[in-house]
């Protein structure tokens, strides 16, 4: 079910309804079969794949608690490799055969493709991470398992977060979900204008830039220079607009049940390094990398060499956990070449980025975003080809700087992301809204709700995040 | 606590009402122009129709040849000189569509003497019924509905309405064409229109050598997806056409379904009698049906000859000037039970 969509609209007011008209100790039971019902919409049968997850994490981390030594990194070995086998075979194994058959033809040699004709779950990849997080904090010693099957399986299938995040961790949302919560005023006031302002985010901005960068990367030579620059910047608030607006919506319906969870986006294009840039997007994954991936093969804590690689390592990793394609694979070695080109520069030439804003730190913040712009190409690119193109209609300069209506737009909508950007900067959309005075938020809900039922893109476009 | 929320619930009200407000004064008739310009044809043209034809791409094609480029309306106005046909026409649109339409006739209007709506028999089968043109289809009517201009706006960017995806279309029809068994009145090998084309791709058409004509095969098979499928009520075009029976009976207005012609010569000799047979069988359940007091069909299922279709190698109502006179003739001699004295013999 997708959370712009009538259905959400029926069921999310339901759900919370019943939520507080039944007894605390069975509203686990209302939570997992809304999940299910929510996940289901999509593809009913793929609903096993998550069952099976719950099952495997389940057990394995009830069984590594009780056992001690190498049989404890065994189960949890056995779990990890059970769920990366499932995430494989669902999300990479079209991957694997595409080069197979490239290495194959390299040696001059037939192979004979297999082909599945698989369709990747929805929010495989958010499932099966935020799943392995709870394992290997249990194999760590930092969480104790759970012994109540309901509770767990709603920890992997809590709708509001299940197909695109944020990873949460056990320690939280686990916690989150045990506890009585009691209708409260101020969250059902909260979780509105976090649904409203998600929706106006999604709908509004992200779904009125896809049709131009759609029409643009299917065919960057049918389009001029400035055109295809435009696009290329477009599909940074593109993305970033789907992706926040998904997390905005989720933070909120998850609000309204007393239920927080945490922020995925802190003002991204307002980072003054690609380093900051990774602090204030999609802050789940980057954490769920930092803490299982980075930490264990030794962080910052070894040779410089071995730092380095170990930071291509994750970043190309990340990649792949986007999509099953080399193009992701480079847009995460680019971000980790330019996490290292920082990191090395700042120590050699001692420069530091001072704190508060400065023309310095403007200029510093435009620098991020123009490098964050250009490397998305290889995100939102279909092949190395497109990403090819779009690069070589920018540099082959073609066409007059003419503003078309579709570069206005992108200038108009640019403009709204920052002015809301700089608006709650190290905040929270509603936090800082709570802080203004009546008018003002009243403004605010005025143009919000003319805004997303006016002037929201005529075609309805699917999160991005949930392909992945 | 209770006032505050009222206080709100209020606010929010307001908002509403100032925005819907301000939508429809500003953008809803550019949406409109944008989503539902048939409509606002529509709403134009009947001011001075004193027939309405409503169509689909059938009126408006021609061979690249024709010297007379008259639409199908427009030759069968020829033989009426002193009336006006005004056709209103949408690609792949059918009778679910026109029956929507119906719903911005004006029936008081002075002027309005009949309607002609285009009867397609293709329209009735799954290909078409789970088509992918569909979804714009449905789209055009969402800003129409009975709800605040606003609500309507936001359904839209919703996308609330039938606006299933190209693949849900497409799985819909491979279905039907699977389970739906065949029926005919003599023993037939094939159950399923899925076993026929498969029969027919895999060999149905052979050159003079005994080689498979793949050509003559790929086109067989669209007339048997096409055409092999046995009419009834329960037929999703069948019942909106009887709700334009209803509305025709209703409203008092003689409505004429236009059954367009079909390359039934090609069906023959590509296929053989078996698909002509369901062909015919089903243009005589739809006579049956819809010849009433109100309604009539003109029948023009065999009336043009093969190679006076435009698409020789697709299967499509598009005709040279030649079959789209031959159509216009015989439905302005139906239209002559109405309109005798208005007639004048055009050619």
């Amino acid at each position: 079910m997708l959370f712009n969509s009538l259905h959400y609209f029926v069921f999310l007011p339901l759900v919370v309804v019943l939520y507080y008209l039944i007894q605390p100790k069975f509203r686990w039971i209302l939570i997992f079969i809304a999940s299910c019902y929510f996940y289901m919409a999509f593809v009913p049968k793929y609903i096993l794949i998550l069952f099976l997850i719950i099952i495997i994490d389940y057990v394995s981390a009830l069984t590594i608690e009780q056992v001690h030594g190498r049989l404890k990194v065994f189960y949890l070995v056995a779990s990890l490799t059970a769920n990366v086998l499932l995430l494989a075979f669902f999300k990479y194994f079209a991957f694997l055969n595409d080069n197979l058959e490239l290495v194959f033809s390299l040696f001059g040699k037939d192979y004979h493709r297999i082909n599945l004709d698989i369709i990747l779950p929805i929010g495989l990849s958010f499932h099966t991470f935020q799943s392995m997080a709870y394992t290997i904090e249990v194999y760590r010693g930092n969480q104790k398992a759970e012994t109540h099957l309901g509770y767990f399986a709603n920890y992997v299938l809590f709708f509001p977060q299940m197909v695109a995040g944020p990873i949460e961790r056990y320690a939280t949302l686990g916690k989150e979900l045990k506890s009585i919560h009691t209708p409260l005023y101020q969250n059902f006031a909260d979780g509105f204008k976090l649904i409203l302002f998600g929706l106006f985010v999604k709908m509004t901005i992200a779904d009125n830039l896809a049709p131009f960068v759609n029409q643009v990367y299917a065919d960057p030579s049918e389009f001029s220079s400035p055109e295809v620059l435009a696009s290329v910047f477009a599909f940074s608030f593109q993305i970033y607009a789907d992706f926040f607006g998904y997390s905005t919506i989720a933070l909120g319906s998850a609000k309204l049940l007393g239920i927080t969870i945490m922020d995925n986006f802190k003002t991204p294009y307002l980072s003054k390094s690609v380093t900051e840039f990774w602090t204030r997007w999609h802050i789940s994954l980057s954490t769920w990398f930092r803490d299982y991936l980075y930490i264990s093969i030794g962080g910052n804590r070894v040779s410089i060499p071995r730092w380095a690689f170990n930071i291509m390592l994750v970043f190309m990793v990340s990649g792949l956990w986007h999509g099953a394609s080399w193009t992701f694979v480079v847009w995460g070695a680019l971000h980790g070449v330019m996490l290292l080109t920082e990191r090395l520069s700042s120590k050699l030439f001692k420069f530091e980025i001072k704190q508060g804003w400065s023309f310095i730190n403007l200029l510093l913040c435009l620098k991020t975003f123009i490098i964050t712009s250009f490397i998305w190409i290889f995100f939102r690119a279909e092949s190395f080809g497109k990403a090819k193109a779009m690069i070589k209609s920018i540099l082959h300069w073609r066409g007059s700087f003419d503003m078309s209506k579709e570069i206005w737009t992108v200038l108009a909508i640019a403009l709204v992301v920052i002015a809301f950007d700089v608006f709650y900067y190290n905040s929270r959309f509603e936090l800082k809204l709570n802080q203004k005075r009546g008018f003002v938020r009243w403004a605010v809900y005025a143009v919000l709700i003319f805004s997303l039922l006016a002037l929201s893109g005529a075609q309805k476009f699917a999160f991005i995040y949930f392909q992945f | 606590m209770f006032k505050y929320i009222i206080i709100r619930i209020l606010g929010l009200v307001l908002i509403f009402l100032g925005s819907n407000y301000l939508y429809t004064l500003l953008l809803f008739e550019r949406d409109l122009n944008e989503k539902s310009d048939k409509i606002l044809e529509l709403r134009e043209s009947q001011k001075s129709a004193d027939i309405l034809y409503f169509a689909e791409s059938s009126n408006v094609n021609f061979h690249e040849n024709d010297s007379v480029k008259f639409t199908l309306s427009e030759f069968t106005n020829l033989f009426y000189p002193e009336l006006n046909i005004v056709a209103v026409n949408n690609v792949a649109a059918h009778s679910g569509i026109f029956k929507k339409w119906l719903n911005d006739v004006d029936v008081q209007t002075k002027n309005l003497k009949a309607l002609v709506v285009t009867m397609n028999l293709r329209s009735f089968d799954a290909a078409w019924r789970h088509s992918k043109l569909e979804t714009p289809l449905q789209e055009s009517f969402v800003l129409l509905q009975p709800y605040p201009n606003i609500i309507n706006r936001f359904l839209l960017s919703l996308q609330a309405f039938d606006s299933k995806t190209e693949k849900e279309r497409e799985i819909e029809m491979l279905k039907e064409w699977r389970k739906t068994e065949l029926k005919f009145p003599f023993a037939f090998k094939y159950k399923t229109v899925t076993d026929w084309d498969w029969a027919m791709a895999n060999g149905g058409q052979l050159n003079a050598d005994g080689s498979w004509n793949t050509k003559k095969s790929e086109l067989a098979c669209h007339y048997i997806k096409a055409y092999a499928f046995n009419l009834d009520e329960n037929n999703q075009r069948v019942k909106d056409f009887d709700e334009i029976a209803n509305w025709a009976e209703k409203n008092k207005v003689k409505v004429y379904f236009n059954l367009l012609a079909e390359n039934v010569e090609y069906a023959d000799s590509l296929v053989g009698k078996e698909l002509v047979f369901l062909m015919k069988q089903n243009r005589d359940f739809l006579v049956k049906r819809y010849t009433t007091s109100f309604t009539t069909v003109v029948d023009n299922l065999e009336l043009v000859n093969g190679k006076d279709f435009t698409d020789q190698d697709w299967t499509t109502e598009h005709y040279g000037y030649r079959g789209r006179m031959v159509i216009a003739r015989n439905l302005a001699h139906q239209l002559k039970r109405q309109f005798e004295i208005n007639y004048k013999k055009a050619y």
